[in-house]
């Protein structure tokens, strides 16, 4: 307020002009850093905050997850193995309990040790409930960890209940120094990884430096540059004309450079989930109506990149539990409309009223897919409106508890699974607990709560199990594709962008021409 | 003066509580911002405990009792969304918010004075048509596409300029330019209606009679009579920008409050919000005194009254 | 200091005030139309509105069809040929459907919109302008204080209020529109009325007994509607603006809705690829606010007697009147 009181009629233009200074001053030295091997990425919004036990929150994360702050583990996003990352090795020491060798001879960024004690630290605060730790409350739910150093790098992580893959869950821990305050979320995250935190201008700018003591080998970047527009055609334009040297996340129509632009599979599967509660959609044939009045070749190529993939399931195939045998429903309206006529001649009033419920923004050219699916949807006879509407408000028909007066619903969603195992997606969409589930069926939830204490191929097997009485018995869905994302990178740099660049930014990666 | 000044200041503090309660209860209608905070798979069970730590499953009226408390503290609340005091982000924005819309409406007032002026001598003439539909071409056009199309433009195929930033003088020409196009669409319709108005005046007529020469009979004697209804529209204007320039902050990642205050409410971060709304309103009701000070100064009858 | 006029044309006005009632009657010479034909400008703008006011009745009586049918071969097809039909001319959009039918069919989502939500703001804020400036001075600051209020109030935080508490729909989108644009006819009108109020024919009528209602609709409407009609073809053209920025911003009109502010908030996602998604659109708006502006300047020029003569004879008497 101390500016506010100052500020007294005539003298505005005083502060203002005062005010111009001020932010020319700040950003004086913007085009030095191209001469350094400085990489500055654009990304499209500016992240909420930085700290370490935020970094599997996408926004955070492509700043901060292995460029700052590390992992135990880290998933390979090819196919979903575990590697070692800030562990060594690790065993099952019984259902509960598994134990980590942790790598010696780390330092954190202000010095600490990284040792069992250290990382004990670490992985309480990120599960302590007093602070909202996305990893918690994102990956973890009701699943408590607790840990015990028992050496000097020999750590014990212990769940609450049987957790079979432990350590692909601790893939998604990034720990932070011990010194980090406990009480609230930091904005100057200290990690182990090859860069520093270096400075934050609100709004404006984050820049990190490399880390002279990293453990690993020395990265080619020398430090990078965050800043952030949220017109997809402004990042593009960015990168084109060399203010950027990456854009990890462009609409397909601003991906018109063969040379610069590179499509990658995001891990995103996007679909219409069908509200089975409700009439006409409690009937199957309904259902499966929808799913074959969906011309699903004509969006590929058009609105939506030609690189997209037919989905039949949550997960991507690099997924364990992927269930590789479900067939793509044809597009056949004439199938479409013999369905609902044998559904209307049973009494079900097809004639009812279908609302797809869209979020704007959700996915580049998200809208206009829903307009298009609306269009193929009313094509066969059905009486489908579409409603787009902003976050705050289609959440309110993601989550339960679910508004009575509802009515028959399909609902645009996306989900980003790039950890390694369905168990990530399928509780929450499926069973009959899930915060955004629809259906609730007794013999696959049961079939769902013992794949999670399961291993190995019966792990995969089961959970393979479970997506096809979705996609076969159930059809609680019109499943649409695996997304790809579009990154544009610029002349300058060596970079190819991969499944998690979605919510990974490796700088070490990277090098120069 | 004195008693007025203390009476306006009574009548815009009263008005300002009035808003702050208003913002207070009508944010809290968008409903509750848990789910917005938490990621999109948190479990139920996260959720309610999200929402009971942090008081969102307690009615309004309670969550105003504690907003009142803490604000008798002098704390205006903590944004969860950023991890930072309101306050400290609301004046780190508004510096950006208020730079911006200072220099778009002085070059705008400027220039309209000088266009409107010279058209509004001769009305119906090249130069009067030309203008008038210029600027309210540029008035009536969607200013993100003007925005954007700017960026293609000036940025990208002919690279005169920086696509988007905050920076020195090239970074500032765009988003000016941009936000300038109302205003100065506006004030030259003003301006010259005002001006024709003035130019007919007696008071004009026995200056050209005593041989005063015609630019200051246009810039002096006119501009002068034409000045009420100029501060008039610039002050509404200004009031507008005040509120901040969400489109030019927007698409030029320019980091102001009117950016700050769109993000807010989309994630339903209610101290930001409120914190926004608190220096927006205070500024705008300064801006209104300011504006009648200016009328006094500038229509001695007024003072009279 | 409370007299002060707070809007776009006061010292203007005062040409008009001294006119009075009569101001827009036209005393003599020319018809209406024999001087809309002497205004090229004018005639323009006139013809444009009345092919606008076409497509509002008729259009999408006409081509709803067309103008929703999904054609993904014509997407983002090139504005210029008459290859898919004429309806095609102006191109496709990001769906292949044709940008004409398109255009033609939002005219009358667009036009609603902004009629509706500048006449609201006008006759509420015009009235309850006139119960601030007439009926007294508690309830006056009441008013005054509560279009402080409405004016500090950011409009994006109202139109997700009420878009989030009510449907996303046309006659919602019009409350908001409308609320935010009532400060400036309350404001306005107020001031009008506090000076109107002393003139010697108001008092006559009141020493003739009229009573309140009276008064404020027959004496002083009349010589404070010009006023607000001027205003109210400038806002037009924020109202349009604004619906626009709202769709830009994701709250607002959406889909499969269609208003040319969508269609420009939807197309400047292929500025770079396919310009004429957001352009065209872009131009009716302009087109559309200009006409209107052009066409109520040169109402205003009929109307003034001072000025009537520029377009009731071009020749001769220019010099001799340019002073008067």
């Amino acid at each position: 307020m101390k500016q506010m009181t100052s500020r007294h009629g005539a003298g505005r233009w005083l502060t203002a002009a005062a005010a111009v200074t001020a932010v020319l001053g700040v950003t004086g030295a913007l085009h030095s850093a191209q001469a350094q091997k400085i990489v500055t990425v654009v990304l499209s919004e500016e992240p909420e905050g930085l700290d370490g036990c935020n970094a599997n929150r996408s926004t955070v994360g492509r700043v901060a997850k292995q460029n700052i702050v590390e992992t135990l583990t880290e998933i390979d996003p090819k196919d979903g193995t575990i590697r070692p990352r800030l562990a060594t090795s690790w065993t099952k020491v019984n259902a509960t309990t598994w134990r980590f060798e942790l790598r010696k001879g780390v330092k954190f960024h202000d010095g600490a040790d990284f040792n069992a004690t250290n990382a004990s630290k670490a992985i309480s605060r990120t599960m302590d409930s007093k602070l909202d730790c996305e990893t918690r409350t994102k990956s973890f739910g009701d699943l408590k960890l607790s840990t015990k150093a028992v050496g000097s790098h020999t750590l014990d992580i212990s769940a609450n209940k049987p957790v079979p893959i432990l350590p692909t869950r601790m893939g998604v821990v990034s720990l932070s120094s011990p010194n980090t305050r406990t009480d609230k979320l930091v904005l100057n995250p200290i990690g182990t990884g090859p860069y520093v935190f270096d400075k934050w201008t609100p709004g404006q700018e984050i820049t990190l430096k490399r880390f002279n003591g990293y453990w690993g080998k020395k990265p080619v970047v020398e430090g990078a540059r965050y800043i952030w527009r949220s017109e997809s055609t402004v990042r593009a334009a960015m990168v084109e004309v060399g203010e950027a040297d990456i854009a990890p996340n462009i609409a397909v129509q601003d991906a018109t450079n063969p040379k610069m632009d590179f499509s990658y599979p995001n891990s995103e599967t996007t679909r219409l989930r069908i509200d089975i509660t409700q009439a006409p959609l409690n009937d199957k044939r309904v259902r499966l109506a929808l799913n074959y009045a969906f011309d699903r070749d004509a969006l590929i190529g058009s609105i939506l990149s030609k690189d997209i993939e037919h989905a039949t399931q949550i997960i991507v195939p690099s997924i364990n539990g992927h269930n590789p045998a479900l067939k793509v429903r044809k597009y056949d309206p004439a199938m479409a409309k013999k369905l609902i006529a044998e559904a209307k001649a049973a009494g079900v009033p097809v004639g009812k009223e279908i609302v797809i419920i869209g979020r704007t923004n959700i996915y580049p050219n998200g809208t206009e897919a829903m307009e298009a699916m609306m269009s193929m949807f009313q094509d066969v006879g059905l009486n489908v409106k579409l409603r787009m509407m902003e976050v705050g408000s289609w959440l309110k028909y993601l989550t339960k508890p679910y508004d009575k007066n509802r009515g028959a619903i399909l609902l645009q969603a996306q989900h980003d699974n790039n950890n390694g195992d369905a168990v990530f997606s399928v509780f929450n969409k499926f069973a009959c607990g899930g915060a955004q589930s629809s259906i609730c069926n007794k013999p696959m939830d049961e079939l769902i709560s013992k794949a999670s204490t399961m291993s190995g191929d019966e792990r995969r097997k089961t959970w393979q199990e479970v997506n096809r009485i979705i996609y076969e018995d159930i059809t609680s869905d019109v499943w649409m594709y695996h997304m790809v994302g579009y990154s544009r990178v610029g002349g300058r740099i060596n970079f190819t962008p991969s499944i998690s660049t979605n919510s990974e930014l490796h700088l070490e990666e990277m090098s120069f021409k | 003066m004195a008693s007025f000044l203390g009476r306006r200041a009574l009548h815009s503090a009263i008005a300002l509580i009035g808003l702050i309660l208003a913002v207070f209860f009508l944010v809290r209608l968008t409903g509750d911002p848990t789910d917005l905070y938490l990621p999109i798979d948190a479990s139920l069970e996260t959720r309610k405990e999200f929402a009971h730590k942090h008081g969102f499953d307690r009615p309004s009226a309670e969550q105003f009792l504690v907003f009142l408390k803490d604000v008798s503290n002098g704390d205006l609340g903590y944004s969860l969304r950023k991890q930072r005091p309101a306050m400290e982000l609301v004046l780190e924005a508004y510096p950006t918010t208020l730079a911006l819309a200072g220099v778009a409406m002085v070059l705008s007032i400027t220039l309209a004075i000088i266009v409107g002026a010279i058209a509004a001598y001769k009305p119906g003439g090249v130069f009067d048509r030309i203008s008038s539909m210029a600027s309210l071409a540029g008035a009536s056009a969607p200013d993100f596409w003007i925005a954007i199309t700017g960026i293609l433009i000036f940025a990208v195929t002919l690279r005169w300029l920086p696509t988007s930033g905050v920076g020195d003088l090239p970074y500032w020409i765009l988003p000016i330019g941009v936000l300038m196009l109302r205003p100065f669409g506006l004030m030259v319709q003003v301006v010259r209606a005002a001006m024709l108005g003035a130019l007919s005046s007696a008071y004009v007529k026995t200056a050209r009679a005593k041989g005063v020469g015609e630019t200051a009979v246009i810039f002096v004697h006119a501009l002068r009579n034409a000045c009420l209804s100029i501060v008039t529209v610039a002050g509404d204007l200004t009031v507008g920008m005040i509120n901040g320039a969400v489109i030019v902050e927007t698409v030029f990642g320019w980091p102001g409050v009117g950016k700050l205050m769109i993000d807010s409410v989309m994630q339903r971060d209610f101290p930001t919000v409120q914190a926004t709304i608190m220096v927006t309103a205070t500024a705008i009701f300064l801006l209104n005194i300011a504006i009648d000070f200016l009328y006094v100064a500038l229509d001695p009858r007024i003072r009279h009254q | 200091m409370s007299r002060l006029t707070r809007g776009y044309v006061t010292n203007e006005l005062n040409i008009m005030t001294t006119a009075e009632q009569e101001s827009l009657i036209i005393r003599r010479g020319s018809p209406w139309w024999r001087m809309l034909l002497r205004d090229r400008f004018a005639l323009v703008a006139a013809l444009w509105l009345f092919v606008l006011t076409l497509c509002f009745l008729f259009g999408p009586l006409l081509f709803e069809d067309a103008a929703t049918k999904l054609n993904l071969r014509a997407r983002n097809l090139p504005p210029g040929s008459l290859e898919h039909g004429w309806l095609m001319y102006l191109g496709g959009d990001a769906l292949g459907r044709p940008m004409l039918a398109r255009l033609i069919v939002a005219s009358r989502n667009t036009l609603a919109i902004a009629l509706s939500a500048v006449f609201v703001a006008m006759i509420v804020g015009g009235i309850l302008g006139m119960i601030a400036g007439y009926v007294g001075r508690s309830v006056g600051h009441v008013i005054m204080r509560f279009a402080d209020i409405l004016q500090s109030f950011p409009s994006l935080l109202l139109a997700v209020v009420v878009l989030y508490i009510l449907e996303p729909n046309v006659t919602n989108l019009v409350i908001v529109l409308a609320i935010t644009r009532l400060p400036i006819y309350l404001r306005v009108t107020r001031a009008e009325v506090l000076e109107i109020r002393e003139r010697v024919f108001v008092d006559a009528a009141r020493a003739l007994g009229g009573s309140r209602y009276h008064i404020l609709r027959r004496h002083i409407t009349p010589v404070v509607a010009p006023t607000l009609l001027t205003i109210l073809t400038v806002d037009f053209s924020i109202v349009m603006l604004a619906e626009s920025s709202l769709s830009f911003l994701g709250i607002g009109i959406q889909p499969p809705e269609i208003t040319w502010g969508l269609m420009v908030a939807a197309g400047r996602n292929y500025l770079s690829q396919a310009w004429w998604l957001a352009f065209l659109p872009g131009l009716a708006i302009m087109m559309a606010t200009l006409s209107g502006n052009i066409l109520s300047n040169w109402l205003r020029v009929v109307s003034d007697p001072e000025q009537r003569w520029r377009l009731e004879d071009s020749s001769g008497k220019k010099s001799g009147q340019t002073d008067a």
